[in-house]
C-alpha cells in the first residue's frame, strides 16, 4: 500500500464522518424544532385562555428591576429609556448603567430626565468597576442611572445587580425594543412555579424593516435586504424553536443577553455576571445550572415563546462577522470553563444531553463542516472523488438544511403569524433556500476563525453599526 | 454495481427532500389561504348572526333561540360571540347571555367537554363555563378541581372564582395546599380577588391547616386582603418557631397595620431571620409611631441592607422625630447607617416603590 492509498483511505474515512455528521446535525435541528413547536403550541394555547391572561394582571406579580447597560448611546438613549418607562407592568424600576461612555450619554440623561445625584446606598454583592455616581429623578421615581468606570457589559450588569431593589431582574440591551407587555408575559413561569423558576428567556426578533416609532414596533414588516432577511429565518430556527426545544428538558444553556429575566438571589448565588468573557449571557445561565445542581436545589430555567424583544441585526458582512465570531468565542469560552460538567450525571440533562449536544452540534460543527468542504479538492487531487457522489451529497445537505428552515417558517406561521402578507411568506421561503448557498458557508468560516481568536485571548466586542430602525 | 445502487439511492433521497421542501412550502401557502378564508367566512357570518344574538340578549322573551336552527359552523360563531360578550358584560346582560348559552345547548356541550380525553379541551371547557358564569356549572367545576391534570385544575379554580357562591369559594381554599404549586397559585389568585366573602374561613385555614404550604399562602392572603379579624392569629404566628411562617405573618401584619402589632414588631426587629426584621421595619413604617424611633435607629445599623432600608423608610414616616433620628444618623459613626439616612433624607417621599 502506497502512502497515497493510505492517505486516500484515511481521508475517505473522514469524509464518511463528515457525511454522517451533516445528516446528524440537520436531524438534531429537526428534532429540536419539533419539540420546540409542540411546546410552543401548548404555551400559546395556555396564554390565550382568559384565565391565564387574568393571572398576568395579578396583584401578586413580583416586581422587576430592569438593567440596561449603555455605552456611547447618546443618540438613542433618551428614546430607549422612555420606551422602557412606558412598559406595561405593575411595579418595576429601570436601572440604566452608563458604562464609562466617552460621548454625552450621561449628559443627555441628566438633562432630559431631570436627574440629580443620589446618595442611594447599596450592597456590593458582586464586584464591579468603581461607581462614580448614582442619579435619580423626582419626576421619574422608578428610574436610576448609574455612572461607572468602563468595565464591559458584564461588569455594568453587575453594577446594576448591586443596586437592584426587586427580587427579579431583567437584563436587556439598551437599544432593544421590548413589546409593551413583554415583561408580563416573561414573568409567567415565575408566577406558575414561584421559588422554582430561576430564569426565563424571551424571543429575540429582527426589527430591521419594521415600522418603529417612539420606541415601539408599530407595524411588523419584512425587510427586503437579503442579509437581515436570511437572519430572520435563522432567528426563527435557532432562537425561537431551538431554544424552546432545549427548554423542555430544563436544559436551556443560553438566555439572550438582550432579553432575560432572572431571580436575583440565584444570580448572586452564581456570582453574578462573569467579566472577561464575551459570552456573559450564556455563562450566567450555565453557572446558575451548575451552582443550583451542586446545591441539590430543584429549579427550572424556562424559555417563553411569546414575549418579544425586537433588535436590529447587522446589515453588512463586516459587522455580521464581528457578531458571529464574538458569539462563537463566547460559546467556546463557556463550554471550556465548565468542561467538568460534561457527561456528569450530577448535572442532570444539562451535563448529559445539553452540553454534549452543544459541544458537538454548536461548537465543533463549523470545524467539521469546513473540513468537509476542504476534502473535496483533496479527494479530487488524490483521484478518489466521484463527482456524481460529491454533487449528490452536496444537494442532499443543502436540501435537508433548507427543509429545516422552511419548517421553521411554517411553524412560526402556525403559532404566531407575525408576518401577515402572503408575499412575506414567499420571501421567507426564498431566504430559507438562499441561506444555504453562500451565507451558511461564510458563517461557518467565521466561526472557525473564532477558535483562533479565542486561542489568542481576544475579548473584543466590536461595534454594532446601526442603520436606525427607529426611523421607521 | 453496489456503488451505482448507492448513488441511485442517494439521488432518490435528494428527490424526496426536494419534494418535502416543495410540499412544505405549498403547505405553508395553503395553510395561510385556509386561515384567511375561514377568517373571512367567520366575519361574514358574524355580521349576520351578531344582531340576532344582541336581540336575544336584550329581549330574552322574544323569539326562542332554539328556533334559529343553527348549523355547526354558525353554532361555533354564535358561541364565539357569546363568550366574547361574557368577558365584559355582567349583571342582567350577563344573566341573559348565560341563559341564551344554555338554551342553545352550549352549556351541555361544555359539561360534556369536561369529560374529554384531551386535556386542552377539558381546560378550555372549564374556562368557558367560568366566562359564561352559569350557576349550574358549579358541580361540574367542583369535580374538575379534582382532575388529574394541573392545567384543568388551574382552569377550574379560575372558573369557580367567576361563578362561585360562598360555599364554593370555601371549597377552593383547600387548593391552597395543592401539591402542584401552579394550581395553588391559581387558587390564591382567585381568593385574592374574592376572598373578602370568606375571610373567616381563610383565618381558620391559616391557623389550623395541616398543609404548611397552604398555611403560608393563606397567611399571605390575610395580609393582601387586610383581614382585620386575623390580628389575634397573626399575633400568635409572629412567634411561630417556623421562620418562614414568621416572615409571612409579620408581612401580613404590616399590611393590616393594626396598632396591636406595635410591640410584636419591636420584638421582631431583633429576630435572627433578616426577612422578619425587614418586614417588621416595614410594618413600623405603616404604624409611624414615635415609640419606635430608638429601635429603628438601632436597625439602621443592621448588617442587612434591606433591613436598614426599611428602617430608614419607617423613620422617614414617623415625622419630625424620625427625621431628627435620620439627621443624627447622618452625623453618626456608622457608615452604613449614615449612607442610608442620607439617602432617605435627600429623596423624601420619592423613594422607589416597595414590593
Amino acid at each position: 500500500m502506497t502512502w497515497r492509498d493510505a492517505a486516500a483511505g484515511l481521508i475517505g474515512w473522514y469524509a464518511g464522518v463528515v457525511v454522517v455528521f451533516l445528516f446528524a446535525i440537520n436531524t438534531y435541528y429537526l428534532i429540536l424544532m419539533l419539540i420546540g413547536f409542540w411546546r410552543t403550541i401548548r404555551s400559546v394555547r395556555e396564554v390565550q385562555r382568559p384565565d391565564s391572561r387574568r393571572l398576568l394582571r395579578s396583584p401578586l406579580t413580583p416586581p422587576i428591576s430592569i438593567l440596561a447597560p449603555a455605552f456611547n448611546e447618546e443618540a438613542n438613549v433618551e428614546e430607549n429609556v422612555r420606551s422602557l418607562l412606558m412598559l406595561d407592568y405593575p411595579l418595576f424600576e429601570v436601572i440604566l448603567i452608563n458604562d464609562g461612555s466617552s460621548d454625552r450619554t450621561l449628559e443627555v440623561l441628566i438633562s432630559r430626565f431631570d436627574l440629580r445625584p443620589s446618595e442611594r446606598s447599596y450592597e456590593l454583592a458582586v464586584s464591579c468597576q468603581p461607581i462614580r455616581g448614582i442619579y435619580e429623578s423626582a419626576a421619574y421615581p422608578n428610574l436610576v442611572v448609574i455612572d461607572k468606570v468602563n468595565g464591559g457589559k458584564a461588569d455594568a450588569l453587575n453594577a446594576g445587580l448591586n443596586l437592584a431593589l426587586y427580587p427579579l431582574f431583567c437584563g436587556i440591551d439598551a437599544d432593544s425594543i421590548l413589546e409593551a407587555d413583554a415583561l408580563l408575559r416573561l414573568v409567567r413561569p415565575f408566577l406558575e412555579a414561584p421559588g422554582i423558576t430561576v430564569a426565563a428567556g424571551g424571543v429575540i426578533r429582527v426589527a430591521n424593516g419594521c415600522d418603529v416609532r417612539a420606541g415601539r414596533v408599530r407595524q411588523v414588516r419584512l425587510v427586503k435586504r437579503p442579509l437581515p432577511l436570511i437572519q430572520i429565518v435563522e432567528y426563527l430556527r435557532a432562537f425561537l424553536f431551538g431554544r424552546m426545544g432545549w427548554g423542555g428538558g430544563n436544559s436551556l444553556l443560553i438566555i439572550s443577553g438582550a432579553f432575560g429575566l432572572f431571580d436575583r438571589r440565584a444570580a448572586l448565588l452564581a456570582g453574578g455576571y462573569t467579566t472577561g468573557t464575551v459570552g456573559e449571557d450564556m455563562e450566567l445561565v450555565v453557572k446558575i445550572h451548575r451552582r443550583l445542581s451542586e446545591a441539590g436545589r430543584t429549579y427550572r430555567i424556562e424559555f417563553v415563546p411569546d414575549p418579544v424583544c425586537w433588535t436590529e441585526v447587522p446589515e453588512s458582512l463586516r459587522v455580521l462577522r464581528r457578531q458571529r465570531t464574538r458569539w462563537h468565542r463566547g460559546l467556546i469560552d463557556t463550554l471550556w470553563r465548565h468542561r467538568s460538567m460534561l457527561g456528569r450525571p450530577r448535572y442532570g440533562t444539562v451535563g448529559m444531553v445539553a452540553m454534549p449536544g452543544f459541544v458537538v452540534f454548536e461548537m465543533l460543527s463549523p470545524v467539521i463542516e469546513l473540513t468537509g468542504y476542504l476534502l473535496v479538492p483533496l479527494l479530487w487531487a488524490l483521484g478518489s472523488l466521484s463527482l456524481a457522489f460529491a454533487l449528490t451529497f452536496l444537494v442532499i445537505a443543502i436540501l435537508y438544511a433548507t427543509l429545516v428552515s422552511v419548517l421553521a417558517v411554517l411553524l412560526e406561521d402556525i403559532t404566531f403569524r407575525r408576518y401577515p402578507r402572503i408575499r412575506d411568506l414567499g420571501l421567507l421561503i426564498l431566504a430559507a433556500i438562499v441561506e444555504n448557498l453562500g451565507y451558511r458557508q461564510l458563517t461557518v468560516w467565521w466561526r472557525v476563525r473564532s477558535f483562533w481568536e479565542f486561542w489568542r485571548g481576544d475579548l473584543s466586542w466590536g461595534a454594532m453599526e446601526r442603520r436606525g430602525v427607529r426611523a421607521g | 454495481m453496489p456503488l451505482l445502487a448507492l448513488l441511485e439511492f442517494l439521488r432518490s433521497c435528494a428527490l424526496a427532500l426536494a419534494g418535502a421542501v416543495t410540499l412544505l412550502s405549498l403547505l405553508l401557502l395553503v395553510e395561510r389561504s385556509i386561515a384567511a378564508l375561514t377568517s373571512r367566512r367567520v366575519k361574514r357570518r358574524e355580521a349576520v348572526l351578531a344582531p340576532l344574538v344582541y336581540q336575544a340578549i336584550q329581549e330574552p322573551e322574544g323569539q326562542a333561540a332554539t328556533d334559529w336552527a343553527l348549523g355547526g359552523f354558525d353554532r361555533h360563531v354564535v358561541r364565539g360571540i357569546l363568550l366574547r360578550l361574557a368577558i365584559d358584560l355582567r349583571g342582567d346582560s350577563g344573566d341573559a347571555i348565560a341563559a341564551l348559552y344554555q338554551r342553545l345547548g352550549l352549556f351541555q356541550v361544555d359539561a360534556a367537554r369536561l369529560r374529554s380525553w384531551s386535556v386542552t379541551r377539558r381546560a378550555r371547557a372549564a374556562v368557558d363555563l367560568g366566562l359564561i358564569r352559569v350557576r349550574g356549572a358549579l358541580p361540574f367545576l367542583l369535580g374538575a378541581i379534582e382532575d388529574r391534570d394541573t392545567r384543568v385544575r388551574q382552569a377550574a379554580a379560575w372558573a369557580i372564582g367567576q361563578v362561585a357562591d360562598r360555599d364554593a369559594l370555601i371549597g377552593l381554599i383547600r387548593l391552597l395546599g395543592d401539591p402542584s404549586a401552579v394550581v395553588a397559585r391559581r387558587a390564591q389568585e382567585v381568593l385574592a380577588e374574592r376572598g373578602r366573602e370568606i375571610e373567616d374561613a381563610l383565618v381558620t385555614y391559616a391557623g389550623e391547616s395541616g398543609s404548611r404550604e397552604g398555611r403560608l399562602r393563606a397567611i399571605e392572603l390575610l395580609g393582601w386582603l387586610r383581614v382585620s379579624d386575623a390580628v389575634e392569629l397573626l399575633l400568635r404566628l409572629m412567634a411561630d418557631p417556623d421562620a418562614e411562617i414568621r416572615v409571612k405573618a409579620v408581612k401580613a401584619a404590616a399590611a393590616i397595620g393594626d396598632p396591636r402589632f406595635l410591640a410584636p414588631f419591636h420584638d421582631a426587629l431583633e429576630d435572627a431571620q433578616w426577612e422578619v426584621r425587614c418586614q417588621a421595619a416595614r410594618g413600623l413604617s405603616v404604624l409611624g409611631s414615635p415609640l419606635s424611633v430608638t429601635r429603628l435607629s438601632r436597625a439602621l445599623r443592621d448588617p442587612q441592607w434591606w433591613v436598614r432600608f426599611y428602617a430608614a423608610v419607617a423613620l422617614a414616616e414617623v415625622g419630625a422625630v424620625g427625621e431628627a433620628a435620620l439627621t443624627e444618623a447622618v452625623e453618626g459613626d456608622s457608615p452604613p447607617a449614615r449612607d442610608m439616612a442620607r439617602y432617605l433624607l435627600e429623596r423624601g417621599s420619592a423613594v422607589p416603590a416597595l414590593p
